[in-house]
């Protein structure tokens, strides 16, 4: 071929650029761009918590969460008492935290020997630390003058994100990386804790600022007149914490407003807070829910009993219910002793009833279409949304769960300066607001470490709060980002879970997967067994916004496009629908031109026209019989998941989300586009896959739960976990040394960097029906797992004079692997390599601490243990199709093809039919063209297969390896990539006879650890009896379990009781004590009666049990009338137990 | 320090049933940051003295490592 056509074949296998990028990583930007975006989310999501986030501005001034966290906290105020008999409640003291800082990583100053104090994640890392940087807050104060004192407090190092805008490693270059021994690849958006990478799951939320209708017959119980029917709406504010608002219907027809405040539930009449919020008069409530549609006597009805039910409350003005509600809550919301009845609810309302708006007003029509919404799904004209439908959902993004933490923590730590103070006062102490000593003491006396807090939530995953922070689960949250191989370790970032309460539900309705899941959660890539359908992987293309967007600007824009006016008193609300931008009502209009608003949004936000943002979500619900509730919802706000599509109308790129893309007609490919019906087009059909669901080869062919096994698999092989190998400390890491990149590779294998880490190897496979199942030959990897050893000094053979072992020593078990002197008894002690393989030490650290000044306390060794493959190690194909090695054969002896192709597996063709996995075949086929002709091969999914050179059926004429005959049948042989799984029958096999006993029962322990048996269980018992097959049963239960011998007195009883006299001896000697002395006493006993002339009454047992004579072993014939009986121990063990409780067993041999 | 050394050769002796002797030399690790030669003796600080770095690798030894090649 000559050479400007080879490069014309495409796709090649680029290993001339490969080795150049991984040899010269490039100086500017990463070698890999997507890789850095799609861990956006993560890294974008905690950057956001700070004000220097480099994320845009939005509308807000471009403060981080923390701030908007302190802003949302305000101050508390504290009174010292004093003036309480002039009936003042004393001097006033404000306190408040002002800002909150944290920096990047840096060695402590005490460390004085330090060139560059920046630590970096390697480091974290190697000596199992946590990456983490200094938090410190300043906290104000007013003295009783009202002069402001501030005081800054540390608190405590916060673990860091990799790659965060608080990390050293931010906006490093490739080559950079490497230069700080990390990956050429690294992303980041994980923290390091105690050595380990962790990173907290993306979680399902219900979406934000959204109405939804729920209909749970579960509320019924929530108490007397409670209906099914509810609306909720979790309200979001700037700081991203949340809190959940819902709308009950009550069978009276009024409607009651539930909350909760520190895990505690409240329930508020909706009039009430109606009332309290604009002090709107019976009438305007009236008009506002009715909205001219006063035909609908069903509306009428209800709003009526609603006004009606108020009454009973006597409560006429604003002002007045503001008092009222003030005065319900004061003890329970805790605020300042000298704010009025009248203040505490207003700061009621504003701290937990719709808190996405400010606005008092635009509450109340916000709650008055949540009761229109909710009347309307009583009524019937409008259906319950799902929850469960992607629709509703948005995305939990760990910056905003590590920013409500850490908003949670500064407001305790405010809290309870005040209960200290307050406790000083109570217990009489000297309170003296004018001393700062005085306050500096109550600082001492507070915990101010909320990096220690958070190093423990990373740690656990266990969220200790007292409000809950409205979440649904209280652990579960962080994983560890296992690094076995590159597919596993990407996929932990991409994985989104629907919460852990989810996961016990008996229903299965939360795991169905949805057609509005579609582009947006893989329906491939979930795991079976318990997590399926719960534990999800977004999309490939699918991305979450994490900046704010700028969008004040479009309520007007709208009203000047035909939208009217919230304000707007006479709407008819028959003909009108509601007009929404992130849950605030921003005004009304006709179907028709909410449709055409809608569509005027999209082009102007497609062609960057009016600043409308790409990201801005048109959610356009027409109005339906018994449908969703109609209007025109936007949603501009964070955390929402969004995906790329072309738009038809105009051939531009749109970004498009859940909740729109219900109303949409979205093409899969250009061909499938109906005109007038289709709106979009996807750009690519594969992208609704996730990642590793898209590099299943042909994954078009297969049945579809092979796939899902794939990409299940693709995670279990060992492959290249990283190349940055030798500064890795993961307790286990596999490593497979023959690593390929493969023949037959989707178009996104280059793209996600697959080849940088290989994860298997193509080999040639022949089908060929044999006794086996399947037949593997020639994989040969290699396992490193390591070891933690501790301490210092002394030597021997496989130890260097500092006590550690020497580079490359074979270790074998009980070797020792490091030496140290005792400080207390003085003498060398060794620590001792414990495993059952030989390994190989491949690396020693020695680990110092954070200070430089502290001597070896503690080492760190690799131990290498080489693995070839064995008969039960499990491999497999990329197509679902796992395997055990049934035998090894010599190359010799394999058979061969004419082309001199020899098979490296051979697999059994029974494989094949009934999983159905034809991609399996079709790679097979393309990976031989692809190996004669030295070319990649496409095997994108949705991809006409081009016959790229097999114009055969793929079967040849084979030679047996050992005579060299001619196979009677043509041998279907190709190349196909083949994984090795981690399961390995070395880490699994259980095998015994006889061997440890527990103690008391003297039966087989269990726990293959300990070389414990495999529990013969009841089923199995059966199973054999079943069979007949008794002296199986016999060994199983007897021989190779708790086998015992014990004298017996043929024909009279064992351990216990009473004998006939008989010789009471065995042939060696032995005797019966009880029967010895039993005769004995018998003896005296029968010469008494001789002597008195009396009749001797012998006792009687009241209980025997039969052993049956094949259980006599060995009966003497010298004579003698003992014999030795086998008897399972735990027999004997019972009799004990009977005997202990003063019941004798008597036993019957026959 | 040097009294120190003294004693724990006395004390590795004893553990290990070689007696030590011969004047011990000074062990060598390299700076995992740096990668510049450290001597480091028992009891020293674990820190590099030429960028203040706090892991340090073994060397590979010298010594001759021979496995079965088969």
């Amino acid at each position: 071929m000559p050479d400007s056509e080879r490069s014309k074949r495409q796709p090649t296998f680029d290993t001339l650029e490969r080795e150049k990028l991984f040899k010269f990583p490039p100086k500017q930007g990463s070698s890999y761009k997507i890789l850095n975006e799609f861990v956006a989310p993560h890294i974008e999501s905690f950057n956001a918590l700070f004000d220097d986030s480099g994320l845009p501005s939005g509308d807000g001034k471009g403060k981080g969460l923390l701030s908007l966290g302190l802003d949302d906290m305000g101050e508390r105020v504290i009174f010292d008492g004093t003036g309480q008999t002039a009936g003042t409640w004393g001097n006033r003291m404000r306190i408040w935290i002002e800002s909150v800082s944290i920096s990047r990583p840096m060695v402590p100053d005490k460390n004085k020997y330090v060139k560059d104090r920046k630590v970096f994640p390697a480091e974290a890392r190697e000596r199992l630390a946590s990456y983490r940087g200094k938090m410190s807050i300043k906290l104000c104060w007013t003295d009783p003058q009202g002069q402001r004192q501030d005081v800054t407090r540390d608190c405590g190092l916060v673990p860091i994100m990799v790659r965060s805008v608080r990390c050293n490693l931010r906006s490093m270059s490739s080559a950079d990386m490497v230069k700080h021994h990390e990956e050429a690849e690294e992303f980041g958006g994980y923290f390091v804790i105690n050595g380990n990478e962790r990173l907290i799951r993306y979680l399902i939320l219900p979406r934000r600022n959204h109405v939804i209708s729920l209909l749970r017959p579960s509320f019924t119980n929530r108490g007397p007149s409670y209906t099914q029917y509810a609306v909720q709406i979790r309200c979001v504010r700037p700081d991203q914490t949340s809190c959940t608002n819902t709308l009950h219907y009550l069978s009276n027809g009024s409607a009651m407003f539930r909350f909760s405040w520190r895990k505690q539930e409240y329930v508020i009449p909706i009039m009430l807070i109606l009332k309290a919020l604009v002090g709107a008069s019976d009438k305007e409530i009236f008009e506002g829910i009715m909205m001219q549609d006063y035909d609908n006597t069903f509306l009428t009805g209800r709003v009526e009993l609603l006004l009606r039910s108020y009454k009973q409350f006597t409560m006429r003005t604003g002002e007045q219910a503001l008092e009222y509600l003030g005065d319900k809550f004061r003890v329970v919301l805790g605020m300042a002793d000298d704010m009025s009845n009248s203040a505490i609810g207003a700061l009621l309302i504003r701290k937990l009833i719709l808190v996405h708006i400010e606005n008092p007003r635009e509450k109340y029509r916000m709650l008055l279409f949540m009761l229109r919404k909710l009347y309307s799904v009583v009524n019937g004209t409008c259906c319950a949304d799902n929850p469960d439908s992607p629709q509703h959902q948005e995305v939990l993004l760990p910056g905003q769960l590590y920013g409500m933490i850490i908003k949670e923590r500064l407001e305790e730590i405010l809290n309870s300066i005040r209960t200290f103070i307050n406790i000083d006062i109570r217990n009489g102490n000297t309170v003296d607001f004018n001393d700062k000593r005085y306050f500096a003491k109550v600082l001492t006396r507070i915990n101010f470490d909320i990096g220690s807090k958070l190093s423990n939530f990373l740690a656990t995953g266990n969220l200790v709060s007292p409000s809950g922070l409205d979440l649904q689960q209280a652990s579960g949250f962080t994983i560890v980002a296992e690094k076995l191989n590159w597919q596993r370790y990407i996929s932990h970032f991409r994985c989104i879970h629907r919460g852990a309460f989810f996961a016990e539900l008996k229903t299965t309705t939360v795991r169905k997967l949805l057609p509005e899941a579609w582009g947006f959660l893989c329906p491939v890539h979930t795991p079976d067994g318990s997590p399926c359908g719960l534990l999800n992987h977004l999309a490939r293309t699918c991305r979450i916004v994490t900046a704010p967007l700028a969008v004040a600007h479009i309520p007007a824009l709208l009203a000047k496009h035909g939208m009217s006016e919230p304000f707007n008193a006479c709407i008819d609300g028959r003909t009108n629908l509601c007009v929404q931008l992130d849950g605030h009502v921003i005004g009304w209009a006709t179907p028709a031109v909410a449709r055409q608003l809608a569509t005027s949004l999209r082009i102007w936000k497609t062609e960057g026209k009016n600043e409308i943002p790409m990201d801005l979500e048109i959610g356009m619900v027409p109005p339906s019989m018994g449908g969703q509730y109609p209007g025109l919802f936007l949603f501009s706000s964070r955390s929402r998941m969004m995906r790329p599509v072309k738009y038809l109308a105009n051939g531009r790129d749109d970004s498009i989300g859940p909740f729109e893309q219900v109303y949409m007609d979205i093409a899969c490919t250009p061909e499938e586009i109906e005109s007038e019906v289709s709106t979009h087009v996807e750009h690519n059909p594969t992208n609704f896959l996730s990642i590793l669901a898209n590099l299943t080869p042909f994954s078009d062919f297969n049945q579809s739960p092979r796939n899902i096994y794939q990409c299940q698999m693709g995670k279990q092989t060992m492959g290249t976990p990283s190349t940055a190998l030798k500064h890795r400390t993961d307790n286990k890491l596999y490593r497979l040394q023959s690593g390929q990149s493969p023949v037959v590779r989707p178009a996104l294998h280059n793209t996600y960097a697959m080849d940088a880490f290989p994860n298997g190897t193509n080999a040639i496979v022949a089908l060929r029906k044999s006794g086996e199942p399947t037949l593997h030959f020639g994989l040969g990897p290699e396992i490193k797992p390591h070891a933690k050893g501790e301490k210092r000094d002394s030597c021997l053979d496989f130890l260097d004079l500092d006590g550690l072992p020497y580079i490359g020593t074979k270790l074998r078990s009980g070797d020792p692997i490091a030496a140290y002197v005792d400080d207390v008894t003085r003498r060398t002690k060794f620590v001792k390599y414990k495993g059952d393989e030989e390994a190989l030490v491949d690396e020693v650290r020695l680990l110092g601490e954070d200070t430089g000044d502290v001597e070896l306390q503690k080492i760190h060794i690799t131990l290498r243990i080489t693995r070839s493959p064995v008969i039960g190690d499990k491999f497999s194909s990329r197509h679902g199709q796992k395997g055990v090695c049934s035998q090894k054969w010599p190359a010799v002896d394999m058979p061969f093809s004419e082309s001199g192709m020899q098979p490296d597996v051979i697999i059994n063709p029974h494989a094949f039919p009934s999983r159905m996995t034809i991609g399996m075949l079709v790679e097979s086929m393309a990976g031989k063209a692809g190996a004669m002709h030295g070319l990649a091969q496409d095997a994108t999914p949705f991809k006409a297969v081009e016959a790229a050179g097999y114009n055969y059926y793929g079967n040849e004429p084979m030679y047996s390896g050992i005579t060299g005959e001619e196979f009677a049948a043509d041998i279907y042989l190709g190349v196909v990539y083949y994984q090795r799984l981690r399961h390995m029958v070395l880490d699994k096999f259980q095998v015994r006879t006889t061997g440890p006993v527990d103690p008391v029962t003297r039966q087989p322990v269990k726990g293959r650890k300990r070389a414990g048996g495999i529990r013969f269980g009841e089923m199995e018992r059966d199973a054999l009896i079943a069979h007949g097959t008794s002296y199986l049963l016999q060994d199983r239960l007897m021989n190779c379990s708790d086998y015992s011998t014990a004298w017996d007195i043929s024909l009279g009883e064992v351990f216990t009781g009473t004998s006939i006299s008989r010789k009471p001896t065995g042939p060696g000697g032995e005797y019966c004590r009880i029967c010895r002395a039993a005769a004995e006493q018998e003896d005296e006993l029968e010469r008494q009666a001789l002597a008195t002339g009396q009749h001797l009454q012998r006792p009687q047992a009241s209980l025997s049990v039969a052993i049956s004579s094949q259980n006599v072993l060995g009966r003497s014939l010298k004579g003698g009338d003992l014999d030795v009986v086998a008897v399972p121990y735990v027999f004997r063990y019972l009799c004990a137990e009977l005997a202990s409780m003063g019941i004798a067993v008597s036993l019957e041999i026959q | 320090m040097n009294n120190d050394q003294q004693n724990s050769q006395a004390m590795g002796g004893h553990g290990g049933g070689i007696p030590m002797q011969a004047p011990r030399q000074d062990m060598e690790y390299l700076c995992a940051d740096c990668g510049a030669k450290n001597e480091i003796k028992a009891r020293e600080p674990i820190r590099c003295r030429e960028c203040g770095h706090r892991i340090m690798y073994k060397k590979r030894t010298k010594r001759m490592v021979q496995f079965e090649a088969r």
